[in-house]
């Protein structure tokens, strides 16, 4: 009778086991992975885990690429860790904000943000203006103002929804 | 060089209407177009067709491409997974269910130990490694933040600025 | 180890990171073969939203397909190979013949068009147009693996070998393929030259 007990116990925790190594394997999101979207703080975004490898390792992996390619990122990781240290943590915490979106919104807000870089010089300066201007208000006063005839004026439908997506998204609540 | 279209080779005209031929052979053949009225028909009607497909552009990809992409496979992923976690749990007797109900708990209270890794002792230090994609990933998210102004901080809130 | 080897490797090395869970990977997969993918799709079929949708098939299937993934080939062989094989099954099953239908309804009901150099005058657009229908009615009139065969060469500029192995037949069928749509096309737009 031990022995019939042992073997299902043994083979159901095998099972058990099973499952939850199954579970690990998450559906692919567009940009952030996993361990994304299990950081607690702003300081796990995947640049901080970069900077805190080996030189070694980062050399291991830089080594991988074609050179120019290399070059290109390491040159693109040099301007970010040169930051000033107010932008860069500003920039953090909102990137921090944005990786824990679902992956269907995030793609949202990127291509909003790629379409903003479309923009001409003059309309992206009164977007980011505006932007800048809804982050810093209260969550009830934002939504006023999105919702204003005022707003409907002064952007097209397209721009509208790059200053809606972004701001409702990334900005964060007061 | 032998006449392509007498032996049978016309491929080759077509191969030096698309610039696949090295310079030599493409030299030689030149030289035979000047003097042979079929080749140099061939590879100039061929010519014309590289021309028209050239031409032949393409509308763009919608833009929400991407995102039905992920949704299927979201969805398709989240089934699965219901099938394969649902499918031990169908209908169990009791006496099937004990033994699994056992091993779960034990599942648990492994997954707490290791939580707690000051109760059992040390645990060591994972090396944190991060891979090159996902670096140049966080760039383009980050740049393009920068861009809408997301690294500076807002000014104290003043409704009247706009 | 050439540019185009090292770029062989990086594909094959991130689907292979994709087969151990990396979600990132498929992303920048995705991102480098979308609109060649759907390019080539859409000239195969000739309507846009199947092109979109069969190419959302081909990547979905690449994605189900992660925990057996194997680099034997060059990742775009396979990739190629898929998109080939559900294009010619939707051809095969006839619905092309409603999508040819749709082909009369003009190239202004279509999705924007992307127009490489500034603004065309009217007179320019309409003979675009007039050339552009020649264009796709000839290639429309080959037979599916020709059709695919020329698409591939052209479009994507690959050797025979490759479009061997992407349609599953040898070198030498290829170069029979690739003449005989030559050869009908020839008849069909060389006065355009």
């Amino acid at each position: 009778m031990r022995c019939d007990f042992i073997r299902p116990v043994a083979l159901s925790f095998g099972l058990a086991i099973a499952v939850a190594a199954a579970g690990q394997t998450a559906p692919p999101a567009p940009a952030a992975d996993e361990s994304a979207a299990t950081q607690s703080q702003p300081t796990g975004n995947p640049i901080d885990r970069w900077n805190r490898m080996s030189p070694e390792e980062r050399e291991r992996q830089l080594a991988k690429l074609p050179p120019e390619r290399a070059r290109l990122i390491r040159e693109r990781l040099r301007q970010y860790n040169q930051l000033p240290p107010e932008e860069k943590e500003t920039l953090r915490e909102n990137y921090h904000r944005f990786s824990q979106l679902p992956p269907e919104k995030q793609e949202v807000v990127r291509q909003r943000m790629r379409e903003f870089r479309e923009l001409p010089q003059a309309r992206r300066l009164v977007i980011r203006h505006e932007i800048e201007a809804l982050r810093a208000l209260p969550e009830s006063e934002r939504r006023a103002r999105l919702s204003s005839e005022a707003f409907r004026t002064q952007f097209s439908p397209p721009e509208q929804q790059i200053v809606r997506d972004v701001t409702e998204n990334v900005a964060g609540k007061r | 060089m032998t006449c392509p279209m007498e032996s049978r080779n016309p491929e080759m005209l077509v191969a030096y209407s698309a610039g696949e031929l090295d310079p030599e052979t493409a030299s030689a053949l030149e030289r035979h177009l000047a003097g042979c009225p079929a080749c140099r028909l061939l590879a100039a009607d061929q010519a014309a067709v590289w021309k028209a497909l050239d031409a032949w552009e393409t509308p763009r990809i919608a833009l929400d491409f991407d995102q039905r992409l992920f949704r299927r496979i979201r969805e398709e992923v989240r089934f699965s997974w219901w099938e394969r976690i649902s499918r031990p749990f169908r209908p169990m007797p009791f006496r099937q269910a004990l033994p699994l109900t056992v091993s779960a708990c034990l599942l648990l209270m492994a997954g707490l130990v290791l939580q707690h890794p000051g109760r059992i002792g040390p645990v060591e230090p994972r090396h944190e490694t991060v891979r090159l994609d996902q670096v140049e990933r966080t760039l383009d998210d980050l740049e393009l933040l920068r861009q809408v102004g997301m690294a500076n901080q807002p000014e104290s809130g003043n409704s009247n600025a706009m | 180890m050439g540019a185009a080897a090292a770029t062989l490797d990086y594909d094959a090395e991130l689907m292979l990171r994709v087969k151990d869970g990396d979600g990132i990977s498929f992303g920048l997969l995705l991102d480098k073969h979308r609109a060649p993918v759907v390019h080539f799709l859409y000239r195969l079929v000739q309507e846009q939203p199947v092109a979109e949708e069969l190419a959302q098939e081909v990547f979905l299937r690449v994605y189900r397909s992660r925990s057996s993934y194997e680099p034997t080939a060059k990742f775009t062989t396979w990739l190629f190979r898929i998109a080939t094989h559900l294009a010619l099954n939707w051809l095969r099953d006839g619905r092309h013949e409603r999508g040819q239908q749709r082909l009369d309804d003009g190239l202004s009901n279509g999705p924007g068009r992307q127009i490489s150099d500034g603004r065309p005058t009217v007179e320019q657009q309409l003979v675009y147009e007039v050339k552009l229908e020649q264009v796709r009615q000839a290639v429309a009139t080959l037979p599916g693996k020709q059709r695919a065969a020329v698409l591939m060469h052209k479009y994507e500029e690959m050797e025979y070998s490759q479009i061997a192995k992407v349609l599953g037949c040898s070198e030498s069928a290829v170069k029979s393929l690739l003449f005989r749509a030559y050869e009908s096309l020839r008849a069909r737009l060389a006065h355009m030259g």
